[in-house]
């Protein structure tokens, strides 16, 4: 019984381990008022989206999650794009518990891998704003800077 | 000629401007994927030589069928003979095939085509595939947004065939081909600052368009000022007025009012 129990706090604690509670994005590309609100409406149809606060001054959504859904950070981007619009800036904001980072080596986050670059601590504890590096999530200026590898689809490059 | 125009040109970069979503061209930037938008163009045009006025009306329907693709079809109606009826319609499409985002500035190209079909009598020299003419135009265009100003230029073909029942294009084929340019420039003039969706956006546009038969060699240059209210980012309304500068064609009511209506639905279909 004693047993079960500690398989159930482990499964229990893994899938806990850290969660992605709200994403901020800076969308490029527009000025007008009415551009943003068609990337505000967009973003709103997704399914684990709970709620989008636009800050239309400075192209800034700020995106919350209903709980317990399969957060989709290239479902996110492809709103943006389809609106007709670019990503420039992407960070996740991911609530950590001691988790482990070596540098370049991939992690596995809230069922996503993320592969930590210019990592300075060897753990990460608490909430972290984590921001993605990959193409589409960054200005193509500072995605040609970084030059990564192309890596597969659900695995992001990522910094603090 | 070409002088004024140009110091004209250079002086308004520096002064009087707008967004890009200009009144009389297109820019190069797309309608959102999966949005719905209705249009109701009404032109009030005097006629040349007559006290008659002519309206036009034409609804349109555009569809964002994908970030890089929009398709619109409208219908003609006007008054221009003895009763106001249908005349024809088109169909257009826009590819942007070239994107640079940056914040608040992007740098834009597209390729855009236009197929008509018009049932009314030919009676001028002018190509226009917006309610005149039988036939096609293509063309590029390039939009620049800086911030609260947007400059877009655009280069097309036209090439005019004889109307539907039986209008004759009575200029010859050799007069049936044309070029036209286009230069907007638009600046957002109000709010000084977002707060809000709710918010009136008013922008001052200034658009000229040429065009040059490249038969005949005559040409015609148009000056279009207006002004655009959008409300709770969704509905706008441009009033304009369009005025010829200069022409060699021959052209029945090249001047006159123009006002816009139009609502755009977002996510409207997957």
């Amino acid at each position: 019984m004693k047993k079960i129990l500690l398989l159930i706090a482990i499964v229990f604690s893994v899938a806990t381990h850290a969660q992605v509670s709200k994403v901020s994005l800076q969308a490029s590309g527009l000025t007008c008022s009415m551009c943003s609100n068609s990337i505000h409406k967009a973003l709103k149809t997704l399914d684990f989206v709970h709620e989008v606060d636009a800050d239309i001054k400075t192209y800034t959504f700020e995106i919350s999650f209903k709980p317990n859904t399969d957060i989709d950070f290239d479902l996110i981007r492809k709103k943006v794009e389809n609106a007709g619009f670019s990503v420039v800036s992407f960070v996740a904001t991911i609530a950590f518990n001691n988790v482990q980072v070596i540098n370049n080596h991939p992690v596995t986050i809230a069922g996503k891998s993320f592969l930590f670059v210019n990592m300075k601590e060897p753990s990460l504890d608490g909430a972290k704003r984590v921001k993605i590096l990959d193409k589409g999530f960054v200005s193509p200026k500072e995605y040609k800077r970084n030059a990564f590898p192309i890596s597969s689809p659900h695995t992001y490059y990522a910094s603090l | 000629m070409k002088q004024p125009f140009f110091i004209a040109l250079f002086f308004l970069s520096f002064s009087a401007n707008a967004q890009e979503l200009f009144a009389v061209t297109e820019p190069a930037s797309t309608r959102p994927a999966g949005s719905i938008g209705f249009r109701f163009d009404h032109l009030v045009m005097n006629e040349i030589n007559s006290s008659k006025i002519n309206y036009h009306l034409i609804p349109e329907i555009m569809i964002g069928v994908s970030k890089k693709l929009t398709v619109t079809g409208n219908v003609f109606l006007s008054n221009r003979t003895d009763k106001f009826s249908g005349e024809g319609g088109s169909v257009y499409a826009r590819y942007r095939f070239l994107s640079h985002d940056a914040v608040q500035r992007h740098f834009r190209m597209a390729a855009f085509g236009r197929v008509s079909r018009n049932n009314s009598d030919i009676h001028q020299e002018e190509i226009n595939m917006n309610g005149h003419n039988s036939g096609f135009e293509t063309g590029v265009v390039a939009t620049q947004l800086l911030r609260k100003v947007a400059l877009s230029s655009s280069v097309s073909i036209l090439k005019a065939a004889d109307n539907g029942k039986g209008n004759k294009f009575i200029y010859g084929s050799e007069n049936s081909k044309a070029v036209n340019y286009t230069f907007s420039i638009g600046k957002l003039m109000l709010p000084k600052e977002y707060t809000d969706y709710r918010q009136t956006n008013i922008n001052l546009m200034a658009e000229f368009i040429t065009q040059v038969n490249t038969g005949s060699g005559k040409y015609y240059m148009d000056i279009a000022p207006s002004v655009q209210m959008i409300f709770n980012s969704q509905s706008r309304v441009d009033i304009g007025y369009r005025a010829e500068l200069s022409s060699t064609l021959l052209r029945t009511a090249p001047t006159g009012f123009f006002i816009r209506l139009e609502h755009t639905f977002f996510n409207a279909f997957k």
